[in-house]
């Protein structure tokens, strides 16, 4: 599936312009992964992101002796990885695919060294990403209220 | 100092008085909301739009608002979900099979369903708002043809505090309406959504233009759903949310329900968000 066709669902590739798109999509490709996989660990390396086209992806977090708890699914359209953008690169959570899922995976190092030749390329990446990064953070704020939970 | 709002003293004097009505099933939708089926004991249906609401009385216990979940191509049997969490709640949710409890309404007004005709229409719910709103998609899915695309966002605290679980899956399997799920946290058990009911939103099919949206939740949840229509285009004066006070008298006497220049229990519980917009941002309202 070629990136173009993602736009319309993906927040984060429709911010980018037509010849950041075409290098995005030569730094890219797609896989499909099956049910339960891991995508990543806590601690890992963060070498790569996602963005899913099919299926669901679950952040979780895990602890030894206890049941990991998801903190967040995600789904088409949807950025997976924020931490290979931002120094030390290492991944917060560990990423886990519900059901079978097809994803396009970027080169997250040849990203960010592209930004680093390229400021303009690095000031929509930061802004697309920073725009994704807002917008967790008010539904975070919004879950910690606990709502529902209120008569 | 705000004035009450007159209200017409032509009411009939039967509209304090509770009608007698029987539990004839209880339904356990979680560990502390239960699902009442009741019958009138004259027999009578209880016609009522989708999203009025009744005076449900436990007798010695007392009386409390109680929206009507049940099906309002059904009148003859109304339908109640109750989640316990104070005195009167607690009681009507240790009510079984046979007992009786007294029953004022309906009251208030209903969704808009007129002005949802040949719209799109996403439902958008949170918590026990799922129960006001079933008499919406009951009768949304009742007469299917006349509506365009339809649509329920829920959103709920944990995978067992889901209502309604085995209609949500049968609601699931028809072809022209779309259920999307999420809860606030989960463990690895559960394969569904995770996360605020919003990012719901850009999975379910719409046109903003000519969309009618029905909100029901706690109202930080109705004003966070709100926000994100209108952001995709969705106009105020076409979300409408259901809202809640201390209502007691219900025929907009007493004034416990007070909001702004408004009785909720009379020229509510729903209103266009337009309407209120404002003053669900006023802290000391």
């Amino acid at each position: 599936m070629s990136l173009q066709s993602l736009r319309e669902s993906s927040e984060l590739l429709a911010k980018l312009t037509n010849t950041e798109l075409e290098l995005f999509e030569s730094l890219s490709w797609e896989v499909e992964v099956r049910d339960d996989e891991i995508l990543f660990e806590e601690g890992e390396q963060a070498d790569t992101f996602y963005v899913v086209i099919e299926g669901k992806v679950a952040l979780e977090i895990t602890s030894p002796g206890k049941r990991p708890m998801i903190i967040q699914t995600l789904g088409p359209g949807d950025l997976v990885g924020l931490s290979w953008l931002f120094p030390p690169h290492r991944w917060n959570w560990r990423a886990r695919v519900i059901g079978d899922t097809r994803l396009v995976v970027f080169d997250a190092g040849e990203v960010r060294r592209q930004c680093q030749e390229n400021r303009d390329l690095a000031l929509e990446v930061y802004q697309a990403v920073a725009d994704e990064v807002a917008s967790r953070l008010h539904s975070t704020r919004i879950r910690l209220l606990d709502l529902y939970s209120l008569p | 100092m705000t004035t009450p709002v007159t209200t017409s003293s032509r009411l009939p004097p039967e509209a304090m008085l509770p009608r007698p009505f029987r539990v004839i099933a209880r339904k356990e939708e979680t560990a502390d909301t239960v699902t009442l089926d009741l019958e009138a004991e004259d027999g009578e249906s209880l016609r009522f739009m989708p999203g009025q609401f009744t005076m449900l009385y436990v007798f010695g216990i007392g009386e409390v608002p109680i929206s009507i979940s049940g099906d309002p191509g059904s009148p003859e049997t109304l339908v109640h979900t109750v989640r316990a969490v104070g005195a009167v709640t607690q009681a009507i949710a240790t009510l079984d099979e046979g007992d009786p409890v007294g029953i004022r309404g309906p009251y208030g007004s209903g969704w808009p369903m007129d002005a949802t005709e040949g719209k799109d229409v996403v439902v958008a719910a949170g918590g026990i708002g799922l129960a006001p709103v079933r008499p919406v998609l009951l009768a949304l899915l009742a007469d299917r043809g006349r509506y365009g695309a339809v649509s329920l966002i829920y959103g709920s605290r944990t995978p067992s505090d889901l209502l309604f679980l085995e209609e949500l899956h049968a609601w699931r399997s028809r072809f022209d309406v779309e259920i999307e799920v999420t809860v606030d946290r989960a463990d690895p058990g559960w394969h569904g959504d995770v996360g605020v009911v919003t990012s719901l939103l850009p999975r379910v099919a719409f046109e903003p233009e000519n969309t009618v949206s029905v909100v029901c939740g706690p109202e930080i949840m109705m004003k966070v759903v709100a926000a994100e229509l209108a952001s995709r285009g969705v106009g105020s004066g076409s979300i409408y949310v259901s809202l809640e006070r201390n209502m007691k008298c219900a025929i907009g006497f007493c004034g416990h329900c007070q909001f702004g220049p408004e009785f909720i229990c009379r020229d509510g519980p729903v209103f266009p968000y337009e309407r209120v917009a404002d003053r669900m941002r006023v802290h000391a309202l």
